[in-house]
């Protein structure tokens, strides 16, 4: 490839290093913070794969999350093998899971959809705690026995965290540069126009849906890895995808910086509010719910959107 | 003898599921708006009707749900006017979706910071706790009070929409907002009343559903998705469709706790699934 076509990702290099040095200067929390904030960007960025380029808006992304985190424990649980050699394997079991629901779920559009995929993740998430070899309802802790040196597991928790947060955001931005990128951009655009160019519009989806599926299990799977212990209430909770949706919809959606936006407001003003100011945890949602309220109105394209001249944000909407 | 029981409580039970998407049904219908807080609507109503019973106790439990959708009403159009009208406006069909995910946070949260998380249930009296004999079968009266109610509301909204002056307005608004306006019509008033009566319809279902169950200001999540089912099965916007979807989840749920006790929803949401791949459009749609 050309030189101006690996430039835009120029950032990654200054950001894998400070990943590299950060276990030096931040102490466990700020660690487990950042893991966080990365991961969700991760996640984030998958949902709005889906959504801002595919047009599927899922409310059942939690499912995924769920089955990167139980392939992880279920796996480390019967091979023995060390989590880490396991983590490739929990994204073929989210794309897999993507590619076995989707001959069914693409036959719905819109809001049916976003429900059906939702009731697909409630029905897994039921089976799940029904099936006492999944640890029922009362849950997983990880096999760690394979693990040589158990000192090193916070770091490399966090150094996953990185490479996920990094991998997602420069991959959408390669993906993007690409001739499929092309398509989705297209199809996200205006669809009739794009099928009338002779683009594959349900294969396009496909293939968001798939790698939206298996990056958001891996970023469940490490998730999950970090604290050791499992259960379907927390792994296939709803508030995965509200924060998905919600960073994706108030940074901007169907743009890569967007996503990225809209998880640091989220966490925030939940680091300003509910831990620097000690106001207690409801209140932050509260504010969270008011900007998603304000920016609805004021920024219907998100706070990206905002960015745009008003000819083209009228032509947008 | 067991499982017509069985299946006359699910009928029963599905008269409230019913009622839970209605207010949902009419709002996509006439607005086009899929609304993610209805689930607090509901929550909303069964609060509303806690305090009610709680600083009038001299009142009878069942003439509560009057102010409860009288405020729901209020609640709903106020609502519509101050913000949804601004989103509907807008022609972007994801900018009520914010609004509504927005709200929804917010209702949700400020009920756990204002009432607390913990369950609470109306006790609904002597009425609530009374049976009668039906086949030969002994069911409580107050289930078959909210199914014959849920019928009652279903009909007369069909009726109010096919035959009044009103109906035709919001019908016609929902096919051309535009040339509605045409005609000396505001479609911005319209929604405001539409969005008053789904309020309306779920805060009182809500507040019934406070007398079956205990409620925590978290149970919205679920019962909007028993919404969504039920709208979805029936057929997104097709009233009767919504009846339908109701009793059936409501049978399917109540025969699936029979069979395997600690089911929960899991045999809804597997019906749900099943008539979705069958007829994508719901029972009142067109085949696949």
């Amino acid at each position: 490839m050309k030189t101006s076509t690996w430039f835009p990702l120029a950032w990654t290099l200054p950001c894998a290093l400070a990943a590299w040095l950060a276990p030096h200067w931040l102490d466990a929390g700020l660690m487990r913070l950042a893991s966080e904030v990365l991961l969700a960007i991760c996640m984030a960025q998958m949902w709005n794969l889906l959504a801002g380029y595919g047009g599927l808006m899922s409310l059942g992304h939690q499912l995924f999350i769920g089955v990167g985190a139980y392939a992880l424990f279920d796996l480390a649980q019967r091979t023995g093998v060390s989590p880490y050699w396991l983590l490739p394997l929990t994204s073929l079991a989210g794309a897999l899971c993507a590619a076995l629901i989707a001959p069914a779920l693409f036959r719905l559009r819109d809001a049916y959809f976003a429900i059906g995929i939702w009731v697909v993740a409630e029905v897994v998430a039921l089976l799940v705690s029904k099936t006492s070899a999944l640890g029922g309802s009362a849950g997983l802790t990880l096999d760690m026995s394979a693990l040589e040196d158990i000192e090193l597991f916070g770091q490399m928790s966090f150094w996953l965290a990185c490479a996920l947060g990094i991998v997602s955001v420069a991959g959408l931005q390669l993906l993007m540069r690409s001739r499929l990128g092309l398509a989705m951009t297209a199809v996200r655009d205006n669809e009739v126009a794009a099928r009338s160019v002779g683009i594959d519009v349900q294969r396009v989806r496909l293939i968001a849906f798939v790698i939206s599926g298996g990056m958001s299990a891996l970023a469940g799977a490490v998730y999950f890895m970090g604290g050791m212990f499992l259960v379907p209430s927390a792994a296939f909770d709803v508030n995965w995808v509200v924060m998905m949706l919600f960073a994706t919809l108030i940074g901007g959606i169907g743009s890569i910086g967007g996503p990225v936006i809209g998880v640091l407001i989220w966490f925030g003003l939940r680091e300003v509010l509910a831990t620097s100011l000690g106001i207690s945890g409801g209140w932050y949602l509260i504010a969270m719910g008011a900007v998603a309220v304000v920016v609805s109105l004021y920024a219907p394209r998100g706070l990206l959107g905002l960015r745009l001249p008003a000819s083209a944000r009228r032509a947008a909407s | 003898m067991d499982w017509l029981s069985t299946l006359i409580n699910g009928l029963l039970l599905g008269g409230l599921y019913a009622l839970f998407g209605l207010g949902l049904a009419l709002v996509f219908g006439v607005m086009r708006v899929v609304n993610l807080a209805h689930g607090e609507f509901i929550v909303l109503g069964a609060y509303a009707g806690f305090f009610l019973v709680g600083w009038f106790s001299t009142v009878p439990v069942w003439a509560m749900l009057i102010p409860v959708v009288l405020i729901g009403y209020g609640f709903g159009w106020l609502l519509q006017a101050t913000l949804l009208n601004r989103a509907v406006r807008s022609g972007n069909v994801l900018t009520p979706l914010v609004l509504t995910f927005g709200l929804s946070v917010l209702l949700r949260n400020g009920m756990v910071e204002l009432f607390g998380a913990d369950s609470r249930a109306v006790d609904a009296g002597a009425l609530g706790s009374a049976s009668m004999d039906l086949l030969g079968i002994s069911v409580g009266v107050y289930p078959v009070l909210m199914l014959l109610l849920a019928l009652a509301l279903f009909a007369s909204l069909q009726w109010v929409l096919q035959h009044t002056e009103f109906g035709r307005t919001v019908r016609a608004t929902a096919d051309f907002p535009d040339v509605v306006r045409l005609m000396g019509v505001k479609p911005e008033r319209v929604f405001c009343q539409v969005m008053g009566l789904a309020a309306a319809f779920a805060m009182g279902a809500g507040y019934l559903l406070a007398q079956r169950t205990l409620l925590t200001p978290f149970s919205g999540v679920e019962r909007m998705l028993v919404a969504f089912e039920v709208v979805i099965i029936g057929g997104l916007g097709s009233f009767w469709g919504a009846i339908a979807g109701g009793l059936v989840l409501g049978v399917a749920q109540l025969f699936g706790q029979r069979i395997d006790s600690n089911a929960g929803s899991l045999y809804a949401h597997l019906l749900f699934l099943v008539t979705l791949m069958v007829r994508p459009k719901g029972l009142a749609g067109g085949r696949a």
